[in-house]
């Protein structure tokens, strides 16, 4: 990469190309190939998966597995679990974060500055340390194996990095608009609605997509809060699956090839608000 | 709000006021501030606040005494340090700890070294704008995939049979398949490539950001002084992601030491207990085997070790807010 840099110097701006795309590309297949497999593998003919040499041919794909999946009610009410724990959770964390996001960056408070160091390190509290009080104080509060007490614990480890990114968003927004909106006789509330919301968009859609993947693929605070099929996520479902029909792989692939339809999806809409929330964070 | 009650045109003279003794007050390149009803921002801060309060702090108490306590017999009864004295002679903590340390830092060396590679690498000049985009978003992919999924597809190219095996028996000519996640010794190591697979992609959009924003002028000039790509990168690349680099290695280090699922899915901290981290160590005592007092007592050692790594880090955070590194 750096020897390219001199290439372009020595050689012209062609071999710089050739040089960078390749490499690029290279990289993107050896990291793509779990994923290219695991598709494979949910769709090929049964006992194809682990053969010599591994089979690829495309006109031989079945989507039977991930069709009798979908059929099988179980595995449906873990989808509609993991989208209930998913939207809620999004819902919680954009809403408490925009407001402290706004509180954040537009008022100067006494204890401002320590309320943010601790929300910085609430964000980097790590799941694991608190699953023990949880699991007992959600068995006293009543909310042990419910989809409520995952919406609750999931939005207080999202929520720190929600108001991070969104402070930086509305920082780089002006004043000046909502103050001329407020002169122009609007409160408080209605120049955050008006001016300030529609102006952020991007930025709560790129935090709102990383809200979403975050708590549609957490593992551990739901095997610690809950036992049965009726509150359990799709993850919970997959690591289930995976215990019971070991040798099954194309049913496990097709599985998680399910799990992952939703998030490849959103991903592939947003990704541009994403990358650029993640991004602008970093200069800051 | 309070606000209605305000008066506009009296608004904007005391916020220029206001402005003017805020700007002194934190010196330049603030974000500037409403100037109106400064104690408003409680309002808006606050229902995040209490949030934390009763979700994350009150919690976070609670582990620090449910250590000292043992609940497994029904009846809680104070046990004071005596969790922290058995954690002490416990060969498997130590255990954990050695194996936690393996794998934070060559899973965060990895993260970073892939994520600086592949971010130089899109931040060169493309002659396709579009077909960069592309690739950045392709590279991105397998962090958008949960731990649970990566698990199962890493375990199927880690199969005897699997795609891995085929290219070392089948094209490599070897006799036996290679047990990945089987052998004491290779299983770490398997476990460590999976993590990089599935979180370098953060970190690379993290340090592209900061290439990006090395402003131009600084290469010119270097190499009008006749400072050639290693020279650059070396003296003006890494010292301007300097900061960058310092937040997203404490972060990784965080974030390592604390996966559980991955470990759950790949190993179950086996073979011999040669992939179990301080984590899973917790898991495992206070969720599969009930000992919740055992458990609360290692969390609280891991918080200890994380706080103290947590204030160094916003330490350094701080005097970069001094220096005008950044600006939070």
């Amino acid at each position: 990469m750096k020897r390219a840099s001199d290439f372009r110097f020595k050689h012209g701006y062609l071999i710089h190309q050739i040089f960078v795309v390749t490499l690029t590309t290279l990289s993107a297949i050896v990291i793509l190939t779990p994923v290219v497999w695991m598709i494979n593998a949910a769709m090929r003919p049964i006992k194809e998966v682990l053969t010599y040499p591994p089979q690829l041919d495309p006109s031989q794909l079945t989507f039977e597995y991930m069709a009798s999946l979908i059929e099988n009610e179980l595995y449906r009410g873990y989808f509609v679990n993991s989208s209930i724990i998913a939207l809620s959770t999004l819902t919680i964390v954009i809403v408490l974060g925009l407001l402290a996001a706004y509180g954040f960056s537009r008022f100067k408070m006494a204890g401002g500055r320590i309320m943010l160091l601790g929300i910085m390190a609430l964000l980097m509290l790590p799941t694991v340390t608190l699953i023990v009080p949880y699991f007992r104080l959600a068995h006293l509060a009543g909310l042990y194996d419910t989809r409520l007490g995952l919406i609750i614990v999931n939005s207080a480890f999202i929520l720190p990095i929600c108001i991070w990114l969104l402070k930086g968003y509305m920082d780089a927004i002006p004043v000046d608009l909502e103050e001329a909106a407020m002169i122009d006789g609007c409160t408080r509330l209605q120049a955050l609605q008006k001016i300030l919301v529609p102006l952020a968009v991007p930025g709560i859609v790129g935090t709102g997509t990383f809200a979403f993947i975050f708590a549609w693929n957490e593992f551990l605070l739901a095997v610690t809060l809950t036992d049965t099929p009726d509150a359990q996520p799709l993850t919970i479902g997959l690591a289930a699956f995976f215990g019971q029909f070991v040798r099954d792989w194309n049913s496990i692939m097709a599985l998680s090839t399910i799990t992952s339809i939703p998030l490849m999806i959103i991903f592939v809409l947003f990704q541009r608000w994403v990358v650029q929330g993640m991004t602008s964070g970093a200069v800051k | 709000m309070r606000d209605e009650g305000t008066s506009p045109a009296a608004a904007p003279a005391t916020g220029q006021e206001t402005m003017i003794g805020e700007r002194t007050a934190t010196g330049p390149g603030r974000p500037r501030r409403l100037p109106w009803r400064q104690m408003n921002g409680y309002y808006f801060v606050g229902p995040a606040i209490l949030f934390f309060l009763f979700v994350s702090i009150f919690p976070l108490l609670r582990t620090i005494q449910m250590s000292l306590v043992d609940v497994e017999a029904g009846v809680p009864s104070f046990v004071g340090i005596r969790h922290y004295a058995n954690l002490v002679q416990d060969p498997w903590f130590w255990n954990s700890l050695s194996n936690v340390l393996t794998f934070t830092v060559s899973s965060v060396i990895l993260h970073i070294s892939m994520g600086m590679g592949l971010a130089l690498l899109l931040n060169e000049e493309w002659f396709n704008t579009t077909l960069r985009n592309f690739m950045r978003g392709l590279l991105i992919l397998p962090w958008v995939f949960s731990t649970a999924s990566s698990g199962l597809m890493w375990t199927l190219l880690y199969h005897p049979f699997g795609l891995l095996n085929y290219m070392w028996v089948g094209l490599l000519g070897q006799e036996a398949p290679i047990e990945f996640l089987a052998k004491p010794g290779l299983a770490m190591a398997s476990v460590v490539a999976v993590n990089t697979w599935k979180s370098y992609p953060f970190y690379m959009i993290i340090i592209l950001g900061g290439l990006q924003a090395i402003p131009a002028e600084i290469y010119e000039a270097a190499k009008v002084d006749g400072a050639n790509a290693w020279k650059r990168f070396w003296h003006v690349t890494l010292p301007q992601l300097r900061p960058i680099l310092i937040a997203i290695s404490t972060i990784d280090i965080i974030t390592t030491v604390g996966h559980v699922d991955l470990i759950r899915m790949l190993t179950r901290g086996g073979p011999l207990r040669s992939t179990e981290t301080v984590a899973y160590y917790i898991y495992k005592t206070a969720l599969l085997d009930g000992n919740l007092g055992y458990g609360a007592a290692v969390s609280t050692l891991m918080l200890i070790m994380l706080a103290i790594l947590i204030i160094l880090y916003l330490r350094v955070l701080s005097q970069g807010d001094e220096a005008g590194e950044t600006s939070f």
